[in-house]
């Protein structure tokens, strides 16, 4: 009979246990005290200061959240900032994933000819930079010289064009699409991972139940990957909140026009590093990402407490 | 209920031929199971009949309807997979009356089929209960209750009983045995399990490397196995076999004699001087006795007791062992030599090309 791992433990000298604790547990710690949990008390102790112009810190407790959330000249650009995180992160969720979830679904058809080729398609922009994915879409979607409105015109929809991404009415939603372009192939590959433990007898016998694909799909196959659906939400959720590059990059830090594309992490620069007349202020900066934690944060207790709890896992 | 006809049934895989010309014709209320080694083409039979795979080439009559075309549902057919394949997000009622939903059936009926269904397999108690807190068994019944609430005219089964424990298979076995007498559907069975197969079968078909090998009654099968693999296939421990020769032929009379048996008679007209043969007897046909025109001695090597007979593993003249099997108290020690006979009848001859030429007469 092989001994039992909690067995061995309790026989063991507590040095050598704590020898071996140290050994395995040991670097992962390490790692992720210097990068992470250092960074982040780091950033909250510092949002309880302010500096004065000679660059000298004192303690001001809450005071700058008080600021941020109080005075109009912090509290509005912040609340801009959040409104349009919102949209974004609504874009995604209603645009990027159900689309995942059908690519997977076709992924996953019997007799689909060409999958792998599909499969990796459609991931390859998950791939490129952010960077390049910006520049291009700001060429493809430039009136100037952008292919976009020719092509419109192509097929005779060229009053349809607009230089989308210069009206503030709809630039979020124009790069909010382009990201979703970008990362849709993420949730596919999950999803038509989900979808591959599905055992063929399961669906053999939907189909002798008289259920045709589009029926499998939606009565058998998507309840079974629920859980993965809602991971890919999570994950959603925590990548948009956390967002920046994409509209650092075709819309520069002022995420114009008239900050009609600024999100939490656009405005989080500008306060901390500043931009242009804007001075840097690290304190305010540290004062923004530590809200924005606490955003994620209580996101994330919300999905724990209200969907995780209640979805279900299959074993097959 | 309704008859099940296949023709000149083909499937390939690419080059691979799985099945090669399938013949069957399957009386309406008869149950038949499908025996045969591993990857012989069992399931591929069984999912073709559903309408799971498509057919290379050949005709299905479900009913005395073609049902080539025809989707799995339309075909009027009801499947039970190996691993049961229960929908894991639906509870008990709600697995038996999917189906229902989709084809139409009205909800007070599909209630009585349920109820039904539920009380003729002990399955009242479970109805609100998922999958998961099943245990093998009741997922097995289950699982059979979703196929009778189709009302299918033929019943499919890929080993239903293969991942249930030696007492379980044996219970469901006699309860799948009732359910047959009950419903007096059609049931076509696929199965590794001999004595499932002898058991359940009103007839048995022989399956080897996608072809039909011998469709007959179990104890026919067992009494007289058309070919070499027929009889080294069906029967457990498995048919010795002996290498022989026809030493002489006289009038309607081959001499057959081989190495470490005595030479005996057979009544065969079409054997030559000098063809190959081979003897095949079933250890449980060998015993000692007098009588009997096959007799083989050998010296006893291994004796396994399993109580109400032992095995024992003897080993000829000519270095080959063979088994015979020992009713009674008397078990032959090892070491012992032991001359051993069969009944004329219990002697099967095969010539080279594997096929039966007939058991000897007595001389
Ligand atoms: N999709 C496929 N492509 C190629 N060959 C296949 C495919 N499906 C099955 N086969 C082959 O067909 C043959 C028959 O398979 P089948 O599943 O019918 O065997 P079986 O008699 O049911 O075996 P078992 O008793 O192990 O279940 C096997 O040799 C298998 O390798
Ligand atoms: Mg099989």
């Amino acid at each position: 009979m092989p001994e039992s791992v909690s067995n061995i433990t309790a026989q063991m000298p507590r040095a050598k246990l704590a020898g071996l604790l140290l050994f395995f547990l040991g670097p992962a710690v390490a790692i992720y005290t210097l990068f992470s949990i250092y960074p982040l008390v780091a950033t909250m102790a510092l949002s309880t200061y302010t500096s004065d112009p000679s660059g000298a810190r004192s303690f001001v407790g809450l005071a700058n959240f008080k600021t941020l959330l109080g005075d109009a000249l912090w509290s509005k650009p912040f609340w801009n900032a959040l409104g349009n995180n919102l949209i974004f992160f609504a874009v995604h969720m209603c645009v990027q994933n159900p689309v995942g979830i059908a690519l997977a679904g076709l992924l996953s058809l019997p007799g689909l000819r060409l999958r792998g080729f599909y499969r990796t398609v459609m991931f390859l922009p998950t791939m490129l930079s952010v960077v390049i994915v910006g520049f291009s879409w700001n060429l493809i979607l430039s009136p100037l010289w952008g292919v976009a409105a020719g092509a419109l015109k192509a097929v005779g929809l060229g009053s349809l064009f607009a230089p989308w991404l210069g009206l503030e009415s709809s630039a979020l939603v124009t790069l909010s699409l382009i990201s979703v372009w970008q990362f849709v192939g993420i949730p596919m590959m999950l999803i038509y991972a989900a979808l591959l433990n599905i055992p063929d007898e399961l669906i053999d016998a939907a189909r002798v139940d008289g259920l045709g694909q589009f029926r499998i799909f939606f009565h058998i196959k998507l309840p079974l990957v629920l859980p993965t659906i809602s991971l890919v939400s999570v994950l959603t959720f925590v990548a948009n909140f956390n967002a920046f590059d994409l509209i650092y990059s075709v819309k520069g830090a002022l995420a114009g026009p008239n900050f009609a594309t600024d999100i939490l992490g656009t405005f989080f620069y500008r306060t901390f590093f500043g931009n242009q007349l804007q001075l840097g202020n690290p304190t305010m900066g540290s004062a923004v990402a530590t809200v924005m934690f606490f955003i994620i944060l209580l996101g994330l207790c919300l999905y724990l407490f209200f969907v995780q709890r209640r979805i279900r896992r299959y074993a097959f | 209920m309704a008859n099940l006809r296949i023709e000149h049934l083909h499937k390939r895989y690419g080059a691979t031929a799985v099945l090669n010309d399938v013949n069957l014709k399957i009386e309406d209320g008869e149950f038949v199971v499908l025996v045969g080694p591993s990857g012989c083409g069992k399931s591929t039979l069984l999912r073709m009949i559903a309408g799971l795979d498509g057919a290379s080439g050949g005709d299905i009559h479900i009913a005395d309807k073609l049902v080539n075309t025809l989707a799995p549902a339309d075909r009027g057919i009801a499947m039970v997979f190996q691993s049961y394949a229960l929908y894991p997000h639906m509870n008990v009622r709600k697995n038996m009356t999917f189906g229902l939903k989709f084809t139409g059936v009205p909800p007070a009926e599909r209630e009585r089929r349920v109820t039904e269904a539920a009380r003729m397999l002990r399955l009242d108690e479970l109805l609100g209960r998922y999958p998961r807190d099943l245990s093998g068994g009741q997922r097995q019944r289950v699982a059979i209750g979703r196929a009778i609430v189709r009302e299918p005219a033929v019943f499919l089964f890929d080993e239903p009983l293969s991942n249930l424990d030696a007492a379980l298979r044996v219970s469901t076995r006699v309860e799948i045995a009732n359910l047959h007498r009950m419903l007096k559907s059609t049931i076509v069975y696929v199965t590794h399990d001999q004595v499932e197969a002898m058991t359940l079968a009103d007839r048995i078909v022989v399956m080897n490397k996608g072809c039909i090998e011998q469709v007959g009654r179990p104890l026919d099968l067992y009494y007289a196995p058309a070919n070499l693999f027929v009889a080294g296939f069906i029967g457990s421990p498995a048919m010795n076999f002996f290498e022989a020769k026809v030493a002489g032929v006289e009038g309607a009379c081959a001499r057959v004699d081989g190495p470490g048996f005595r030479s005996f008679d057979l009544p065969a007209t079409s054997l030559k001087m000098g063809d190959t043969l081979t003897v095949g007897v079933r250890p449980e046909h060998l015993a000692r006795r007098e009588d009997g025109s096959f007799t083989v001695e050998g010296v006893v090597e291994l004796v396994e007791r399993l109580g109400e007979s032992s095995f024992a593993y003897v080993r000829r003249a000519d270095d080959r062992l063979f088994v015979a099997e020992v009713r009674g108290r008397q078990t032959p020690t090892p070491g012992e030599r032991v001359a051993l006979a069969a009944a004329n009848r219990d002697v099967h001859v095969f010539d080279s090309s594997g096929l039966r030429v007939s058991s000897p007469t007595n001389t």
